[in-house]
């Protein structure tokens, strides 16, 4: 290695040698080698071009070879799905009616329930018509309105806060011939709200104890307020914490009339079929249907007149 | 369709996006030099066949990751020399002299034989072509591998320094000592 290398003129020499060597050379790979390489190309070629196709997106782009977003979005609707699981069954029970059901099976024989009195259910409803289920919410709903007996008179009482000694005896003289036409009159409103669309229908009725606590808990002020905005999980919230469905305000107006001024339909219909008097003026003797025939609302004016009002 | 005007380059991005006459056009261009350098390098045509279809598989797969920038013969060459170290360092057995002799006779036959070339022709490629290949044989494995990278590669000192993971004198010593070896023994034979 100590010998100095030659220079460049003489290197040129031996690349021609070469060259002219390797032209010479029949040395060549093996054809199998050939054809494999090239259809293996091929090959590659065609499922490159078929990717490229079907995609028609930039395969450039980093996101394309990501797969992240997929466990991503399927974990999110499992967690959606989840929640909804857990929390839909807390949510539906705040708005199971005092009613024990809307079933359309006992229209009839549920519509006067509401309106009667413990002892008269018992007497009339043959067992087989009223399920033990809802006589208990019957039991519930007349004893709510005996603790609470009020506001049914009102003109006279538009105080919702007075005296109620004698309330029993007004509330079977006011809903005297509401039971009697209330029984055919109410029977579509709550057949109506166990429509397919509505919350109501898919609520669970409440459970007994609950119903059982009588004294109420609730705000008047709050049903009514709930009753002009449509708020009707509000709504409902407050009738099952035995609110008095017919309480007044200052103006003598009640949650159904609110409900009527303000176009809420939905709140309308809910009322009703929790028995909020369709006939209930104000302290000027406007009457609900009276209001809504001014206001050219008409579906509510078919509601109240579904529900017996005049 | 490929042109056979087009640069390397072109025809290994046609390839990539799934042009498949472009990589045959490749091939062709560059398969005597490959099989040249793994041939006359590993001297067993096996194992040069061999190395041969996993260079070319290599580059088919990684088309889509080859970039412009770079030659695609310096890209080429590169991936046939580590191929190349790689089947040596995993102890495939070297040729013996007996088979490179019975290769170089092999080749020597196959130039006498050629209809084409005349009598006299057909001599002096006999002794040309015989003792080319026992004096590529005689020169070390590193002054061998860097001067066939420049002579059927077409690389730069730079290139094959690169390539060989060696410093640039380095590099250049090597070619500057297998040229005056081949030279050398190439007198010895005249």
């Amino acid at each position: 290695m100590n010998e100095v290398p030659p220079d460049q003129d003489q290197l040129d020499d031996v690349d021609d040698h070469y060259r002219r060597a390797s032209t010479l050379d029949p040395s060549r790979p093996s054809e199998s080698v050939r054809r494999a390489v090239l259809v293996h190309a091929t090959k590659l070629a065609a499922e490159r071009a078929t990717k490229k196709h079907s995609t028609k997106i930039d395969s450039t782009r980093p996101s394309v070879h990501q797969t992240w977003w997929r466990p991503a979005i399927f974990g999110t609707l499992a967690a959606a799905a989840l929640a909804g699981l857990l929390i839909t069954p807390q949510f539906l029970a705040h708005r199971a009616p005092p009613m024990a059901a809307f079933s359309p099976a006992t229209p009839a024989a549920r519509a006067p329930v509401i309106e009667r009195s413990r002892d008269t259910i018992a007497d009339e409803q043959p067992p087989s018509a009223v399920s033990a289920e809802v006589q208990s919410a019957a039991k519930h709903r007349v004893s709510a309105r005996n603790v609470v007996p009020k506001a049914i008179d009102g003109y006279t009482r538009p105080n919702e806060n007075g005296p109620a000694a004698d309330a029993p005896a007004a509330i079977a003289a006011q809903n005297a011939p509401a039971a009697s036409s209330g029984a055919k009159a109410i029977a579509p409103r709550t057949a109506r709200i166990n429509s397919p669309d509505s919350a109501i229908s898919a609520a669970p009725p409440p459970a007994p104890a609950m119903l059982q606590a009588g004294r109420p808990t609730g705000s008047p002020t709050a049903l009514r307020r709930a009753a002009e905005i449509g708020d009707i999980p509000g709504l409902q919230t407050s009738l099952y914490e035995h609110v008095d469905i017919n309480a007044r305000d200052a103006s003598g107006r009640t949650a159904l009339m609110l409900a009527t001024l303000h176009g809420q339909i939905a709140a309308v219909d809910t009322l009703l079929a929790y028995g909020a008097d369709p006939n209930a003026a104000d302290a000027r003797g406007t009457t609900p249907l009276q209001a809504a025939l001014a206001a050219d609302q008409r579906a509510i004016v078919a509601a109240l007149t579904h529900a017996g009002a005049r | 369709m490929a042109d056979a005007g087009e640069t390397d380059e072109t025809l290994m991005g046609r390839y990539a996006r799934g042009d498949a006459a472009a990589f045959e056009l490749l091939y062709r261009r560059h398969e005597m030099r490959i099989w040249r350098y793994l041939e006359r390098n590993v001297r067993n045509r096996a194992t040069a066949d061999e190395l041969m279809q996993e260079v070319w598989f290599a580059v088919a797969r990684d088309a889509t990751r080859y970039e412009p920038s770079a030659r695609f013969t310096t890209w080429l060459f590169t991936i046939a020399h580590n191929r190349m170290i790689d089947s040596i360092r995993t102890s495939r057995p070297q040729i013996s002299l007996e088979t490179l002799g019975y290769e170089a006779e092999s080749v020597v036959q196959q130039l006498t034989a050629d209809p084409s070339a005349g009598p006299l022709a057909a001599a002096v490629a006999h002794d040309e072509a015989g003792a080319l290949i026992e004096a590529i044989e005689k020169l070390p494995g590193e002054q061998r591998q860097a001067f066939l990278l420049q002579i059927e590669g077409d690389l730069s000192v730079e290139e094959i320094a690169t390539i060989t993971d060696s410093s640039f004198e380095t590099t250049k010593s090597r070619l500057r000592y297998a040229r005056a070896k081949l030279r050398e023994l190439l007198k010895e034979h005249a």
